[in-house]
């Protein structure tokens, strides 16, 4: 009997190969559906960026050009509303979550969140409809936050556990054994220690909820007007490539390829900070 | 280190929550232009049909008169629910309210037409021959008893054309639609067999075996890429697309082309003064048969949910001007501005208009 079979060998390396070129076969017909996406976006987007689209609102059809303006702005007020909300409430469910692993109660948060994260979008947003605009008799721009917060709860909670749980217990240990309060050990040493894997959930979720127009339909619903209230409808950049790309005219239809483009560079951004955050604040021990 | 970007982090948020309460401090400081501001703001949602009028006509309105307006074309059905809802001041529809929607609606609602469209018929041929169509060879594609385009019965009513071998492809609308409203009570009218198998209203069971596609813009983009397709879509989206459309048999027994004028004389005829009318299928000598108005859509009595009177004042001032001058903008957006008869009409839905019992207009 000899140690290994050599034509078996051959057989079972070359099945390797196989298995090998597959793999990496198909992670590159995934990274180029990326990359063909990416390339006609920047094509038939690039076009459109012109100075007009940061700085004017919406003109109606038959007058030619307009811009943005007032959707970049409402975009960027429901999402910094909606991650105020939802980053202290994410950050606090993370901390419980992972100081109190494996206990009954955690389990069933964390299946709770499991959960949340599967509610189609469009399902918030009626929600909120019924919860909030129809009670209040009003739109409002406030009414999308809230939608977007709950989207945005399951990335914030799921980094927040997962990084804190990579946090030494001893550490936690020697803070509460040198007298520090529960509170101050979550402050200085859990939350500060955690900082890069945090803030890179907090990133994700806004990502996440960028993009998002379901939620906004019948909340944030949407306004020609540039708003500086939180209680009025507001235009956002989804909603307005939403609307614009499936309308007759080729101008709306040029400035729904530069949103999406405006969009899309801003989610690249978003992810190269979670990037250089996650290079230079991982949780090492 | 690590301490100096929690605070970094932490101060930002307060920053943040501080400038946004500025904002709100500075705006309750001026109570009183809050309010007037308010009044001057309407909200209107409903008709995609509508919607490119509607946006040129209220910039229009706004640049002279100060009012904002803002209107979200949200759909024929779901403009009407919001209106139901109390959350928008006016609502859009290409259908006038049903009975069953007016008794579902809480108080009163008054509606008036505020232009013109037609629904046209496109295809997608080969060289692309301009077709004539009866109102039976036109049900039965729709019902698919006819499926191919050299069909006899096609044949018969385009002499000397040149039909390809080819299967129908029929497209309708697979969301609740006005345009599909329209379309459809043209054929439960002009064809028996539609009424009792398929029947009218926004959204309808086809046969199968056809595509849906969501939105005029849908449909008009898979005629488009689609030989062979044939599909309902409205005017403003074929002349948009550079689309041939078939001429249609009306009921004086002429082939008609889809056009403005021609899409208009359908509504010559007299309107009953809720002005819920449904022109199709007009015996007008020269009108293209599938044409209709949209109409907006208001409370009779304004005087709810602590609106004030200006808010109402402005609300009906604003759609006085869009039935008289804002007519102006109906053409060059390719549609119909309303005729006389239907002005009057309008006109007379809008002086009942009250608030607290009072008419608004005098």
């Amino acid at each position: 009997m000899t140690p290994f079979d050599t034509r078996g060998l051959k057989r079972r390396r070359f099945k390797d190969k196989i298995f090998t070129s597959i793999v990496w076969g198909l992670t590159f017909s995934c990274l180029l559906v990326v990359f063909i996406i990416l390339f006609y976006i920047f094509k038939k987007g690039i076009g459109s960026i012109n100075w007009a689209l940061f700085t004017q609102g919406p003109k109606p059809v038959g007058e030619l050009g307009g811009g943005i303006s007032n959707a970049i702005v409402g975009s960027l007020m429901v999402v910094v509303v909606a991650a105020l909300f939802a980053i202290p409430m994410g950050v606090s469910v993370g901390i419980y979550l992972a100081d109190n692993r494996g206990k009954k109660w955690a389990e069933r948060v964390a299946i709770a969140v499991d959960v949340l994260q599967g509610i189609p979008s469009i399902v918030i947003g009626i929600v909120i409809y019924i919860w909030i605009v129809k009670p209040v008799g009003s739109f409002s721009s406030l009414s999308g936050s809230v939608a977007l917060a709950i989207m945005m709860l399951p990335p914030i909670i799921k980094n927040t556990e997962e990084t804190l749980v990579l946090i030494p217990n001893t550490l936690k240990e020697a803070s509460l054994g040198l007298g520090a309060s529960y509170f101050k050990t979550t402050m200085k040493i859990l939350l500060p220690t955690g900082i890069g894997g945090i803030f890179g959930g907090c990133i994700i979720g806004i990502a996440r909820i960028t993009g998002e127009v379901a939620p906004l339909l019948f909340t944030a619903f949407g306004n020609p007007a540039m708003v500086k209230s939180i209680f009025k409808p507001v235009d956002t950049v989804p909603k307005v490539i939403f609307a614009y790309a499936s309308s007759p005219y080729d101008d709306w239809r040029r400035i729904a390829w530069g949103g999406s483009l405006i969009l899309v560079v801003f989610i690249i951004l978003l992810n190269a900070i979670i990037k250089l955050f996650e290079r230079k604040w991982k949780v090492q021990f | 280190m690590k301490n100096s970007i929690l605070k970094t982090l932490t101060l930002a948020g307060v920053l943040v929550i501080g400038l946004s309460s500025c904002g709100n401090g500075g705006d309750k400081s001026t109570d009183q232009n809050a309010a007037n501001d308010a009044d001057k703001q309407i909200l209107g949602a409903g008709s995609t049909f509508g919607n490119p009028i509607y946006t040129k006509m209220f910039s229009e309105y706004g640049k002279t008169s100060g009012i904002q307006t803002n209107y979200q074309s949200i759909g024929s059905g779901a403009g009407v629910k919001q209106l139901m809802n109390k959350l928008v001041d006016f609502g859009a529809s290409d259908a006038f309210l049903s009975n069953k929607e007016d008794s579902a609606c809480s108080a009163k609602v008054v509606e008036f037409p505020t232009c013109l469209g037609a629904v046209v018929i496109s295809y997608n041929l080969p060289e692309n021959p301009a077709l004539k169509l009866t109102p039976e060879v036109l049900s039965d594609i729709f019902l698919k008893k006819i499926t191919k385009w050299n069909d006899k019965k096609i044949a018969e009513v385009n002499e000397g054309v040149k039909l390809p071998d080819m299967d129908i492809t029929v497209v309708h609308r697979s969301d609740g639609s006005g345009t599909t409203y329209i379309f459809t009570d043209y054929l439960s009218k002009v064809s028996d067999d539609f009424k009792s198998t398929v029947g009218k209203g926004k959204d309808v069971k086809w046969p199968e075996g056809e595509i849906g596609e969501k939105g005029n813009e849908g449909c008009a983009g898979f005629i488009k890429q689609t030989s062979g397709a044939i599909g309902y879509i409205e005017l403003t989206y074929a002349l948009q697309n550079n689309f041939t459309s078939a001429s249609l048999k009306n009921a004086a027994g002429n082939f008609v082309t889809p056009t403005l004028e021609s899409a208009s004389l359908c509504a010559n005829g007299d309107i009953p003064a809720d002005t819920r009318i449904s022109i199709v299928n007009s015996n007008v000598d020269q009108a293209y048969p599938i044409s209709s108005f949209t109409w907006v859509l208001l409370y009779k009595e304004q005087n709810y949910n602590n609106r004030s009177k200006d808010k109402a004042t402005n609300l009906v001032k604003e759609l006085w001007w869009m039935i008289h001058e804002g007519q102006a903008q109906a053409k060059p957006l390719n549609y119909a501005p309303l005729p006389a008869k239907a002005v009057a009409a309008a006109e007379g839905v809008l002086k009942s208009v009250t608030y607290g019992g009072q008419p608004i207009l005098q």
